[in-house]
Order: structure tokens, then C-alpha cells, then sequence
């Protein structure tokens, strides 16, 4: 065999493997537009990158505002995010993606509060945002205004609907070869979580709602992991990287942690005291953040 | 030149060669997840992960860190049916690369056979799930783990 069937010969199969690679990819992109993401089979290629060890699970919104519920934090209607700003987040991918984080975790504080006109709003929210996003299939299939409308008094079964919005959600970003966008759609929804806490701390200086914060805070690190696994699908994911590490950085300076962390010791996040100067820098940067996020 | 041309040759074949045999990785993540979510029973839906296992000549461990909230109950969902050969599940406390690390779980205590199961536990902060896959001298295989994490 010559050197030029050699080439022609490693060249057809490459081509043929990349292609059929990107036509998968294509698929799912087609399947994403037109909500008809079918049944995730793992491609070859993607069977054969996949060399991860290591890989990361991250709470849901759901679940955040379920334990910051439990600290009595009570409902501030104004520190929602306005549900009227959805066609300015439909920009990019990570605009989308952060926001729908956003709204997920404003739905859960209101769900938790029983505001169920605003929880409706913010479903509504949710939904338009997972649209922009491909993922009408998961509120669209079980019809799912008319089901939250009908157990709308009965909070624990509502959260069993959103939940299940959340498992659907989280297939359809697999099966389209969009997990980083539950990596993004997290952070935002854990920015607005710390928010919230931060803005009704600063109101009621209520040390369940410091605790509840501090242990939201202590999720940082997690999520810099599980963003950096993602870092090469969208461009905006490093700088996300760099704002979440600085929290990061700002938690583990705080003298109660670092303590902790020196001795080797399991947090006891409720004994955890914090300083006015410790939360005031935390505060700024989540403020700033968050509203990088949503302007 | 010509050594060179070789290696990319042999290469190309290498490649499809590995690409044909791990062609047995078809996971139906929707069909696992909901089979797991079933299991959940009292406990509500927070996250879950699917991982893909390649099972290799020497033995390989896949680990999943697991965030959770002190205080929160927990049920963990361990759907194993799209896996060709036997893996061992295990729960750690700290990272496979910590010291002094403490086994809080084993699927062997349970039967390595079990392709479905659960596990509870609240109070921690943070646990690690290590697929422990076997060795495999001849054949080539490769399947999925679905874990499905529910909270109460």
C-alpha cells in the first residue's frame, strides 16, 4: 500500500467516525428544537472520551429552598427576579440556562411560602425559560399548568409535580448532551438561594437564616468541580469558574471555617459564628453576581 | 515519513477497533432513570447520575461525589440492570484519594448479583459513591449505573 492510500485510507475513517459523531450531535440539536429528544443511546465516540473518573452531584433548587424553608425565613415578594424579564434572557445558551436556575429557585420559595398566585407566575417563568432552552417536553407532556392548578393547596403534592419536572429536565439535558446546562442552570439558582438569604438576614438577623446561608455556602467548591468539567461548552462557564471561586475563597477565609478546616473537623455549620466585615464581603460579591446574572 | 504513516495507521485501526467493541454502551437513561424514580417511593426526587462503565484489563473505580444537606434524609437508588457484569458499589465518606477514608456501604453485604437496591443515610454532608469495576481479561464490555438520589 502507498503512502497516498495510507493517507486517503486514515482519513475516511476519521472523517467517518467524526461525522458520525457530529451527526449525532446534530440529531440531538434537531431533537432539542423540535422536542423530540428520543431515548439517550450513548454514542460510540462519546463511550470512548469518556474518561472521567471522578464526577459530581449537585442538590436540586427544590431541595435548597426546602432546607432554607425549615430556618423561617418569610416571604419578601420584592426580592423575586422579575418574571417579565424573560425576552431579554433569551441571548445565549448560558443566559438561559443561568436564568431558568433563577426562576427554579424564586418557584421553590414561593412554593415553600404557599404563595401560589406567584408560584404560578414563576412556573409560567420556568417553563419559558425551558423553552428558549428545548425542554418543553418536560412541562408540556404531563399538561402541567392545569395539574399544578389542581394541587395547587396541597404543597407536598406540588412539590412532587416539580420535582418530577426536575427529573424529566434532567433526562432531556443528557439525552441532548446538555449537562452543563444543569451545571449552569444550578449555579443560578444557587445564587439566587443565597441571595435570598443574604437580603432576609440583612432584615431579620435571624441565625437559622446565617446557618442556612453558610451551609449553601459550603456548596461552593462542589460546583467549581462540577463547572469545570464543562468548561469548554460555553465560553461564558469561565468566568462563572472565576466568580464562584472567589466566593469559595471568601468562605474558606472566614476564621470559624478555616478553624474547622485546619483541624480537620466536620462543620457544625449552626455553631459557625460569622463577623459583620466576613458576611459584608460575601454579601457584595453574591450582590454582584447575581446581578450579573439577571441585567 | 514512512514510520510515521504507519503509526497513523495503525492508529486509525486501533481506533476502530476499540469503537466496534464498545459499541455494547447503549444506555436508555430515560427507561433506567424512571425505573429508579419508582423506587424513591416516600422520599422526593433531588438528582441522579448516569455513568458509563467500560470495563477494562486491570481494575477501575468511577466516583461519584454526592452533596446533601446535615439533617436531611436521604434514599439512594442504585439501578445496575444496564450493566453486562457484576459491580461492586461502594459509599465512602471522603474521596478515593483521602487517607483514613471509612466504608459507610458495600452492594457485596447485599449480594453482587442485587441489579437493583437502596441505601439511606442522613447527618453527613458530603459522600462518595465508587463504582468498583472488575477486570476483564478477554471480551470487551460496557454498560451503564443509574444513581438516583431522593430526599425527605
Amino acid at each position: 500500500m502507498n503512502y497516498k492510500k495510507i493517507i486517503i485510507f486514515s482519513c475516511l475513517i476519521i472523517g467517518t467516525l467524526v461525522s458520525c459523531n457530529n451527526n449525532s450531535e446534530h440529531q440531538n440539536e434537531h431533537s432539542s428544537d423540535s422536542n423530540q429528544a428520543s431515548d439517550s443511546i450513548v454514542p460510540v465516540i462519546d463511550s470512548l472520551l469518556d474518561t472521567d473518573e471522578l464526577s459530581y452531584t449537585l442538590p436540586s433548587p427544590l431541595q435548597i429552598a426546602y432546607v432554607f424553608k425549615k430556618s423561617g425565613a418569610p416571604f419578601i415578594p420584592s426580592l423575586l427576579n422579575d418574571n417579565q424579564r424573560i425576552i431579554q434572557y433569551n441571548t445565549s445558551n448560558y443566559k438561559r440556562a443561568v436564568n431558568f436556575g433563577i426562576y427554579s429557585a424564586d418557584l421553590a420559595y414561593c412554593i415553600f411560602n404557599k404563595k401560589n398566585q406567584e408560584s404560578k407566575k414563576y412556573l409560567k417563568a420556568c417553563q419559558d425559560m425551558g423553552t428558549y432552552l428545548g425542554l418543553n417536553q418536560a412541562f408540556e407532556k404531563d399538561d402541567i399548568a392545569k395539574r399544578f392548578d389542581k394541587y395547587i393547596s396541597n404543597e407536598d403534592s406540588l412539590v412532587k409535580l416539580v420535582s418530577n419536572v426536575q427529573l424529566k429536565t434532567d433526562i432531556l439535558l443528557e439525552q441532548n448532551k446538555q449537562k452543563h446546562i444543569t451545571a449552569i442552570a444550578f449555579s443560578g439558582a444557587w445564587i439566587e438561594s443565597m441571595y435570598l438569604a443574604i437580603e432576609i438576614y440583612k432584615k431579620e438577623k435571624n441565625n437559622k437564616v446565617l446557618a442556612s446561608l453558610l451551609e449553601q455556602l459550603s456548596l461552593s467548591e462542589v460546583i467549581v468541580k462540577a463547572l469545570k468539567k464543562h468548561e469548554a461548552s460555553e465560553h461564558e462557564i469561565s468566568e462563572l469558574i472565576k466568580a464562584i471561586e472567589k466566593i469559595n475563597g471568601q468562605f474558606n477565609s472566614i476564621a470559624s471555617v478555616k478553624n474547622i478546616v485546619e483541624k480537620e473537623q466536620e462543620m457544625d455549620i449552626d455553631k459557625m459564628p460569622l463577623t459583620d466585615t466576613e458576611f459584608k464581603v460575601i454579601d457584595e460579591t453574591i450582590l454582584s453576581i447575581r446581578r450579573n446574572m439577571t441585567n | 515519513m514512512k514510520t510515521s504513516l504507519k503509526i497513523i495507521f495503525s492508529l486509525s485501526l486501533l481506533f476502530i477497533l476499540v469503537a466496534f467493541q464498545t459499541s455494547n454502551v447503549l444506555c436508555n437513561s430515560k427507561e433506567l432513570k424512571e425505573k429508579a424514580k419508582s423506587k424513591l417511593e416516600a422520599y422526593k426526587y433531588d438528582n441522579s447520575e448516569l455513568t458509563k462503565i467500560i470495563y477494562k484489563n486491570k481494575e477501575t473505580i468511577k466516583e461519584i461525589e454526592v452533596s446533601l444537606f446535615v439533617g436531611e434524609k436521604y434514599r439512594f437508588i442504585f439501578e445496575l440492570e444496564a450493566l453486562p457484569k457484576q459491580v461492586e458499589v461502594q459509599i465512602y465518606n471522603k474521596s478515593k484519594d483521602a487517607k483514613n477514608r471509612k466504608l459507610l456501604f458495600s452492594s457485596k453485604e447485599i449480594g453482587l448479583d442485587k441489579k437493583e437496591f437502596d441505601f439511606e443515610i442522613s447527618k453527613s454532608r458530603r459522600v462518595y459513591v465508587d463504582y468498583v469495576i472488575p477486570p476483564q481479561e478477554t471480551g470487551s464490555y460496557s454498560g451503564c449505573a443509574v444513581l438516583m438520589v431522593g430526599y425527605k
